[in-house]
Order: C-alpha cells, then structure tokens, then sequence
C-alpha cells in the first residue's frame, strides 16, 4: 500500500521530534506585501470637446502655445518689420543698401530672417528608476516655486526620510518631480508611498508615486522664414541709437528704395548685444 | 491508500498533539498565503495592463502645423550660452480620444454648472423631428494625454559635418577638417575645436566667431581637401533638443456631457439631430443654458478629441 508522504513524515521516529523542527510561520500572518496601489496618481487637468473630429489625419493631435524664439542679434545690427511683406521681398532683392544720411552714406547689409520652428515631434513615456512625483502639496501654500522645491529637495534628499541625493527637480502642474542619483532610492520612496513633510511651519501628507518621464524619440526642426521682416546688419559705428533707428526707418520707407509702410525698426548699438524675442502672431 | 492516511495522522495526533496542531495551523497559513500570491500576482497583472494603456495614451507622433511669429520685444541676454544659440520653445498638450458610440452624442456647455446640472438631472425627454426621445445625461469618462515643453537650441558657433570620407587615420583627418574649414574664401572661419567620429563619418566643428556658421549653412555641402583631391561633405545646423516638464494628466470632463439614448434615431440625418438636440439644451427651463458645440454618431462611431 501507497503513503503518501505527509510534512513531518522526516522526524517520525519516536521521540525524535522536538519543538523546533516544526517551522513556526506564525510570523506570516501579515499581509505578504504592502498594498499595491490602484492606480499611481497623475494631475487632472479639465478638458472639453471643442469641435474636433477625426476625419482621416487632417488636424494636429497636440496644441501647440507659449512659442517663443529668442534669435541674438549681434551689435551694429538692426530689425526692420514691414506691413507689407512683398516690400520685404522688394527690399532683400539686394544684399547691400546705400543709406544717405546728410554728409555721407552707410553701407549696410539686408538679409533675410529665417527662424527655427518646430515641424514634426515624436515622444513617448515611460516608468522612470530614478524619478518619483510628489502629489498632496495643498493650494495656497504661501511658498515660492524655489522655495516649494528647495524644502521638497531637503526632505528626500536625507537618507534617514528613505530618500537619497537628489539629481534633478521639476515643479508640474499639479506635483513636483524629483529625479535621484543612486538607484534604488525611487522605488524605495514609492514603497512607502505617504510621508509627513515640513513646509514652512505646517507638515503635509504627501503621497509619492512612479513618475512617466518622457523620452524624445524625433524632433525636426526647420527653417522658416518671417515674411515681413529683414535683418539689416554691419552697420557702421556713425550714429546713435534713437538717430539711427530714424535713419533706417525714413530709408526703407522710400518707395524709390523699394521700400514701403515700415511697422517697425530695433536697433542693437555698436559694440552692444541683444536677443530678439519673437512669440506666435495670434497669442 | 486514504485510510492508511487517515491511520497514521490518527496516530501521530494521539502522539505528538502540540505538533500536529502546529502543523495543521503552518498548513493552513501556507494556503491562506498561496490565496494571497495568485491574488496579488492577478493585481500585478492588472497594474501591468493598466501602466501599458498609459503608456500607449502617453505617446505622440505628431506634425507640428506652421504657426506665423512676429516681433515682441528685444532683451538682454543673460549669458554667452545664451548668445551663442537661436533658441526655441513651445509647450505642447497632446489631445485626448474619445470614441463616441452609435446612438451617443457629446455636448459641451459654455458654463460648467449647467454641464453638471444636466448630468444631475439624468434623463431628458428631447423632442427631435416630431419624436419624444428619452436621453440620458452621463459624465465623459476620459483618457490619459501628456504635456511637456520642447526646447531647442540651433547653434550659431557649431555645425555637423557628415560624410566625411574614411581615407585617413583620426588624427590627421581631424587636422584636415579643421584646415578646409578655416578657408574664409569657402565661407570658413577661424576653428575653435574639431569633434571628429571616424566610425560614424562625422564630426562637430567650433567656430571661434558666430556668423561663420550661417555662412557655412547657406549651402548644404562644403569642401574638403585631402591631399591633392577635394570632396564635398555635407554641412547641417547643430541643434540640441530637449524636454522639460513632461507630465501625464489625466482628462476630466467638466463642461461636456454625454448623451445616450439615440440608438433609433439612425435613420436621421445627424446635423438635423444636433440641431435639436441644442435648441433644447439650450433653453434654461429644460434645464440647460448656453451650448458651445454638440456632435452625435447615428450609424457609425466617431473619434473626437478633447483640448485644454
């Protein structure tokens, strides 16, 4: 006849078992891990159905705002915006213009503007080792973005609160990101998940979670030109700021210089260096 | 056999109670435990899908559309770094799907009280072409999107040479890039330094002066000269890009509601419906207000999308 073997089927002999041979997993009775959360928690942001459907792949997917181009412009230099751009075409058709003032003439170069714009991106996202998001900061925390960041930073950057030496820091709609050094640290904090933290003279629940960082996997840029505007470049070291800027606009006004309506003129003095900033025409 | 089972634990229990009851507790501890692994490998597996479905929603392959820019102010710059590059930045919000079943329509009110009141109301009896429908008022359950700004730097002081041929060692291929390049009757400049990948037929060269650059990229090829022959490498912008602020969100819907109940209505034309559907909705005594937009799908489903 078949036994089958039973767990202390070993120590049957007689007076062979003691106590001990028996493992105690009393100790087990606890949940064998922490709770996994449902869901890692991310922002909500409102949004609203406008209008858009998808009729084949005519409109962008994404919105595009806050476009800003910060373009330097060397000294002796100046920008010169028509209202028209064909008079801007009319006016780059040659390289060098003659600027009559009184005694003598400039001589300066024309070309034209062409900025880098933003044509096609491909992103995706994915589970950061080294990244968390902290979410729970209350609203109306009288707290500067520096100063939220900086107690955040103090907090999980000490080993003794589970966090470790923190590498990069990201104030998001909604929560703060805080990148670290050493790995192990991110998982360590997401265990744990809810920490009491200091900011300014109150402590705050706190929730950590993993953070979706976003990887970018193509950006092309290309150059694009600004239609109405012209660059006007070396020009000589004879006049100053305000004359020139008077000098330059009553020039490209004349028609006989192919000039026309002139909307607006900069000028960066000799020996001086400015950006010029340039934002979306409808924002 | 069972009973033999049965005989021998008999005897083992008149024998060494303690033991066998401690046993039997471990026993059932370890199965309670067992209960536990498949129940949280079942959550794992679940987690495992739900980070999958953000990740896909959390993806964009996007075509940015021409945006015209105009002049807004001159500043001063704040460093060299900041001199030396043309600098670019935009924020970019990918919008959200929304699959609009047969027999559904969404419908957007300017205000969001009205959108919540209508959803608290639940049903609405909508007259549409002569016909009493009941429609239900439901909230729009929506995805996940992501949002990030994109920054970009085109260098003025570098450029990326590609094609360079693999005629000779590292070093005095290096030289004779930083040679050709430094011929101002090419266009060339004065070279503050040469990156050269040999494997990769590359390099990044510095120019000492900005404008050289410019010069350089107003053709797409440049010669070099090696030895007695002259080939043409291929001259391209140096630009960095990076992301900042990426984030995941998670839409919500406040001023848009769903609509379902149209099922029989597929007959009709869905302009026509939508036009009903909105000249009750907006009357406050049905208990709606003014109306921003309003779509249905009659025969087939439609992919909307939801913006900030």
């Amino acid at each position: 006849m078949a036994i089958a073997p039973v767990a202390y089927g070993s120590s049957l002999a007689r007076g062979q078992i003691r106590a001990t041979d028996t493992p105690d997993l009393s100790r087990l009775h606890q949940p064998l891990l922490p709770h996994l959360q449902v869901q890692f928690p991310v922002p909500e942001v409102p949004l609203v159905f406008r209008g858009h459907i998808q009729q084949g792949r005519e409109m962008a997917k994404c919105v595009v705002s806050n476009l800003q181009i910060c373009y330097p412009l060397p000294g002796g230099s100046a920008l010169v915006t028509f209202d028209d751009p064909n008079v801007a075409k009319q006016v780059l058709q040659q390289k060098e213009h003659k600027i009559d003032v009184e005694e003598f003439r400039l001589r300066v170069q024309v070309q034209p503007l062409e900025l880098p714009m933003l044509t096609t991106i491909q992103v995706s996202s994915q589970l950061s080792d080294q990244k968390v998001l902290i979410s729970g900061i209350p609203a109306g925390l009288k707290l500067s973005e520096e100063e939220l960041l900086d107690k955040l930073e103090i907090f999980f950057g000490k080993t003794k609160n589970g966090g470790g030496d923190v590498e990069t820091r990201e104030l998001l709609q909604g929560g703060v990101m805080l990148g670290f050094t050493k790995d192990g640290v991110a998982q360590q904090l997401c265990q744990k998940g809810q920490f009491t933290v200091p900011l300014g003279k109150q402590q705050f629940p706190l929730r950590v979670s993993p953070y979706l960082s976003g990887k970018l996997h193509k950006a092309e840029v290309r150059s694009q030109p600004v239609p109405q505007s012209v660059l006007v470049l070396n020009i000589p070291d004879v006049l100053d700021g305000p004359e020139l800027q008077d000098i330059l606009e009553i020039h490209f006004q004349k028609p006989t210089r192919g000039g026309g309506e002139v909307e607006a003129v900069t000028v960066v003095p000799t020996g001086q260096r400015r950006l010029a900033v340039f934002t979306a025409r409808w924002s | 056999m069972a009973t033999d089972e049965v005989d021998i634990k008999q005897a083992l229990k008149e024998e060494w109670p303690d033991e066998v009851m401690k046993d039997e507790q471990n026993q059932k501890l370890i199965d309670g435990l067992e209960k536990e692994i498949i129940q949280l490998e079942e959550e794992l597996q679940k987690h495992k899908a739900e980070l999958q479905e953000t990740t896909r929603n959390s993806q964009i392959h996007e075509d940015i559309p021409e945006t015209k820019i105009k002049f807004t102010a001159l500043e001063n710059p704040e460093s060299d770094r900041q001199f030396s590059n043309i600098s670019y930045s935009c924020q970019v919000n990918s919008k959200v799907p929304y699959e609009l079943q047969k027999g559904q329509a969404l419908i957007t009110f300017e205000k969001e009280e009205v959108a919540q009141k209508v959803i608290r109301m639940e049903s609405h009896h909508v007259q549409i072409q002569g016909v009493k429908v009941k429609v239900m008022a439901k909230p729009v359950s929506l995805k996940s999107g992501i949002r990030f700004q994109v920054h970009v730097e085109v260098s003025k002081m570098k450029i990326n040479v590609t094609e360079i041929p693999d005629e000779l060692p590292e070093s005095q291929m290096r030289d004779k890039l930083e040679l050709s390049f430094s011929k101002s009757r090419n266009g060339g400049g004065e070279v503050e330094c040469v990156e050269y990948d040999r494997q990769a037929r590359s390099a990044v060269i510095t120019f000492v002066e900005s404008g050289v650059a410019d010069r350089i990229l107003k053709m797409d090829d440049y010669p070099l000269y090696i030895n007695e022959n002259c080939h043409r490498v291929m001259v391209a912008p140096y630009t960095e890009t990076h992301l900042e602020k990426f984030q995941v969100f998670s839409g919500v819907s406040k001023n848009t509601v769903l609509l379902i109940g149209l099922e029989d209505l597929w007959m009709k034309d869905e302009e026509t419906v939508e036009d009903f559907i909105n000249i009750h909705f907006q009357r406050e005594k049905n208990g709606g207000g003014e109306v921003e937009v309003v779509k249905c799908s009659l025969r087939q489903p439609h992919i909307v999308y939801f913006e900030e």
